[in-house]
């Protein structure tokens, strides 16, 4: 089988014209009901409701099927690039739910190969995009903060070393306590971790989520080069974002190729130091939470089971799924950041809809990715939604005593 | 030219959010969940309704402009479930409600928009099934009661049509009424029974293209499911065609679950790319067994029985093939999610270099005419070199109730490759002709491409069909172009 997140645009247009019509993509219902004596297992039970655009805009043109129809008309020479067009492929939230129902065509592939050819065709991308794309060019991260903060400065870690913790711009500018935590967990756990400091660089995501690959393959190669010359041999990272670009994007052979260095997300770490006993968790938390898979790091990248060890180990807390969860985890409307800066109501209405889900089950909601957390705790905010919304390295370091 | 008015009260009956008009957004419904056709046709509107007073609104102002409506249909990866002359295409997606399930007397009520997956999630909660194989994710309910044609899917109690007890229907005025069963919805004994006093009229819907009416509700007959279950697989080789040909005979007139055939090719695809064979030398035909019991003993004496049909008719047990496509996780019916379908479309890339299996005809004929038909499919797609590696020309047949047979065959050509486009083309005409002066229809696409048979053998229906039309739809607003 193609695997199709090596594929550069070219293979692309070769290969679009394969979907079946289906709609297993986005209609509603699971994808497979019953095997004559049983209901499916989780594996085969896709979610009522399963792509967010589509739930939002109705239409089929923003359904995974739907825009499967125009990219292969568009490669094709078949259809001109209009406005509805752009708007139906921003919209998705790269969340890949259709990757995982599709498992011949992974139809959230196409939707990247698009958002390129419209930039390649030099058309114009929602603005927000344009704006965060001149961010990072002219500030190296997505806000176009000029100044970097010095998160770690308590902690005087330095700057070259083999294990080098990346902390990406939402926890660096916006959640510099998550980024905190983390490192404060490494370094009870005896590591010698360091941080680029003012040197590190936006990995690049949105680049590539906007379309622009040539800026986005620049941006992969100077942060792995930097990387390098620091002495890693180890980078540690606690955004499911960062963390899904270096581990898929950056390793894709027409990006960078092979990495000098290993990718770890923090929640691997902290589950391997757990089971190693390097670390431990003492305090009580007296919490019932539900635990958010974030599309970047559970579809994206596989990891579902070693949040969910560290929550089971941090003594009082009890863990409570929602109905959409592991890999038909609901995306929180954030988009991989495009649908929340392009796209606000529906990212409002999705995260919205998600909180509500949790709210059903738990009293905190807890994930590992700093865009969710972002958007959870603006969308409840703005929606009146009551629910604690927390950090899986937050919820570590007060079980371990590290921050208050 | 659309009557910026006709936009500005359609988005006053189901709200601005539902209705549009964007080029992009109606191309996007231009196309079919369809392995045989690329008919494309792009509506001029798309409108949601959610309910069945919106559909009847919808229905009157598109009288008044003298506008086509047409409901997304298609079932079984076959025909076009789209308009044929544009106008408005209503799409019923979010209208999806389950309205009812009467697990005492085995019924369901569901809007129109509701897929069968939904609907049989739930039935199986309430230990209830609905014999149907044309499940496909895309279709929904009414979707497949509507489309004219025959697809994939199908167990031996037949077509999703022949399950089908009551609409609620809009008719081509707005006026919305219930027929069959649904003539009983509001009373005390609920969607009982099909029949009404006088002629049963239900008939006059399915397979409509909405064409006299638009289904807003439909209430299927279900069976009870039972708890045990078994599927295993018999074999036959070419020359002895008619002794498998009198097995489906005899299996579809037991009381089994479902009974299947296809011929070798269908596996022959795993064969051609790793040279592992899935079945033996002497392997021609499979004849799949789905058969279920409410008891062990129950199971066990079917089994037994058509055991003893089986090899009384020199058939051979073949381990392995239905354990592996019919008992396993997901159902077969699920094309691109099912392992063995993500394996048949990693065949196609490889060998044909992109695309998926072409259907190139499907048809109906009685069963007893089986070893004809096969031999002049084979016949036909030999002359025309589509038989065999690499296209691998498949028999995929479903041999229902009252002795009929259904069958598709289809083959591994790339849409975009005209040299074997061509040939499947050939193909598909001759077999046509051959089929039609037998008094056989072509019923994967409507209406019907040339020659058309499909009139010319029902010629006496189709006057009738075409009368009923002009009274129902004097203004030829629903699903023109059908009849």
């Amino acid at each position: 089988m193609p695997e199709f997140k090596t594929w550069n645009l070219e293979q692309f247009k070769e290969w679009i014209d394969l979907c079946l019509h289906c709609g297993a993509c986005y209609a509603r219902g699971p994808i497979v009901p019953h095997n004559w004596r049983e209901l499916p297992p989780h594996e085969y039970a896709a979610p009522h409701k399963k792509c967010p655009p589509f739930e939002y805009f109705k239409f089929k043109n923003y359904s995974p099927q739907g825009r499967q129809i125009l990219a292969s008309l568009i490669f094709n020479d078949r259809y001109e690039i209009d406005e509805e067009v752009i708007r139906s492929f921003f919209s998705c939230t790269s969340c890949a739910m259709c990757n995982e129902i599709c498992i011949p065509y992974r139809p959230m592939y196409t939707v990247l190969a698009m958002r390129q050819e419209i930039v390649e065709k030099g058309l114009e991308i929602p603005n927000p995009l344009k704006k965060i794309t001149d961010n990072i060019q002219s500030s190296g991260n997505i806000f176009g903060s000029r100044k970097h903060p010095e998160i770690f400065k308590e902690l005087s870690i330095p700057e070259t070393g083999e294990d080098i913790f990346y902390s990406g711009c939402y926890a660096t500018y916006l959640q510099p306590e998550t980024a905190l935590a983390s490192v404060k967990i490494l370094k009870s756990a005896g590591i010698d971790i360091a941080h680029l400091g003012d040197k590190e660089g936006c990995c690049g995501e949105m680049l590539k989520q906007s379309g622009n690959m040539e800026l986005f393959k620049k941006t992969a190669v100077e942060n792995v080069e930097k990387l390098k010359q620091a002495g890693a041999k180890r980078v540690i990272i606690s955004c499911a974002h960062g963390y899904s670009t270096f581990k898929n994007d950056y390793t894709n052979p027409h990006v960078v190729g092979a990495l000098p260095f290993e990718v770890i997300h923090i929640t691997e770490m902290i589950a391997s130091l757990l089971k190693n006993g390097r670390i431990r968790f003492s305090k009580n938390l007296n919490k019932t939470v539900t635990y958010h898979d974030p599309c970047f790091l559970g579809r994206q990248c596989g990891i579902y089971t070693q949040p969910r060890e560290i929550l089971a180990a941090i003594p009082g807390l009890t863990l409570n799924e929602m109905d959409r969860y592991g890999k038909w985890s609901y995306c929180c409307g954030a988009g991989g950041k495009v649908t929340m800066n392009a796209f606000p109501e529906m990212a409002k209405e999705t995260g919205k809809e998600r909180l509500l889900e949790a709210r059903a089950v738990a009293d905190t909601l807890v994930t590992s990715c700093p865009t969710c957390l972002a958007h959870f705790k603006k969308t409840a905010k703005t929606e009146g939604i009551d629910i604690e919304i927390v950090d899986v390295s937050m919820l570590v370091a007060k079980t371990m005593e590290l921050v208050d | 030219m659309l009557d910026e008015n006709l936009i500005k009260e359609l988005k006053a009956i189901v709200g601005p959010k539902m209705v549009s008009t964007a080029p992009t957004v109606c191309e996007s419904y231009a196309y079919s969940f369809s392995l045989s056709i690329d008919w494309v046709t792009r509506p001029e509107i798309v409108v949601m309704p959610t309910t069945t007073r919106h559909v009847s609104e919808i229905v009157k102002l598109a009288n008044r402009y003298k506008v086509p409506v047409t409901p997304k249909g298609v079932a079984g990866m076959t025909g076009h479930g789209g308009p044929l002359h544009g106008g408005i295409l209503l799409d019923f997606i979010h209208m999806d409600k389950i309205l009812l399930i009467d697990d005492k007397n085995m019924k369901a009520v569901t809007e129109p928009g509701c897929s069968f997956f939904k609907l049989a999630q739930e039935l199986f909660k309430k230990e209830m099934i609905l014999p149907t194989a044309e499940y496909g994710p895309g279709p929904n309910v009414a979707a497949s009661a509507i489309t004219p044609v025959n697809g994939f899917g199908k167990t031996r109690y037949g077509r999703n049509i022949d399950l089908v007890e009551g609409f609620e229907v809009v008719l081509p005025t707005g006026e919305i009424v219930q027929i069959g069963s649904m003539a009983y919805a509001e009373t005390d004994f609920g969607p009982f029974f099909r029949y009404i006093t006088g002629p049963d009229l239900i008939g006059l819907f399915t397979q409509s293209n909405g064409a006299y009416g638009i289904v807003t509700k439909i209430a299927y007959r279900c069976l009870k499911r039972p708890p045990y279950w078994s599927f295993f697989t018999y074999y036959w080789p070419l020359e002895k065609i008619r002794k498998c040909a009198e097995v489906l005979q005899e299996a579809t007139a037991m009381e089994l679950f479902d009974v299947h055939i296809n011929d070798k090719w269908k596996f022959e695809a795993f064969k051609y790319l790793t040279g592992v064979s899935l079945v033996p030398d002497d392997c021609y035909f499979c004849v799949i067994f789905s058969i279920n019991g409410f008891s062990q003993q129950e199971l066990e004496g079917k089994r037994k029985t058509v055991e003893a049909l089986c090899s009384g008719l020199e058939g051979k047990e073949l381990p392995g093939i239905a354990e592996t496509f019919f008992d396993a996780w997901p159902t077969f019916f699920c094309p691109p999610t099912h392992p063995i379908a993500a394996q048949l479309a990693d065949a196609g890339y490889k060998v044909i270099k992109g695309g998926y299996m072409y259907l190139y005809d499907s048809m109906n004929y009685p069963l007893s005419w089986f070893p004809e038909v096969y031999e002049k499919i084979m016949e036909i797609a030999q002359k025309h070199k589509i038989h065999g590696p690499p296209r691998l020309t498949v028999f995929d047949g479903f041999p229902m109730k009252s002795q009929v047979m259904c069958s598709q065959t289809w083959a591994f050509v790339n849409r975009k490759d005209p040299e074997w486009m061509q040939a499947i083309h050939k193909s598909t005409e001759e077999l046509r002709e051959w089929f039609g002066k037998r008094g056989g229809t072509y019923q994967q696409c409507f209406p019907p491409v040339l020659p058309d048979f499909t009139w010319t053998n029902q010629k006496s229906a189709h006057t009738l069909l075409k009368r009923f039309k002009q009274f129902l739809d004097p203004n030829n607003i629903l699903s023109p172009g059908t009849f």
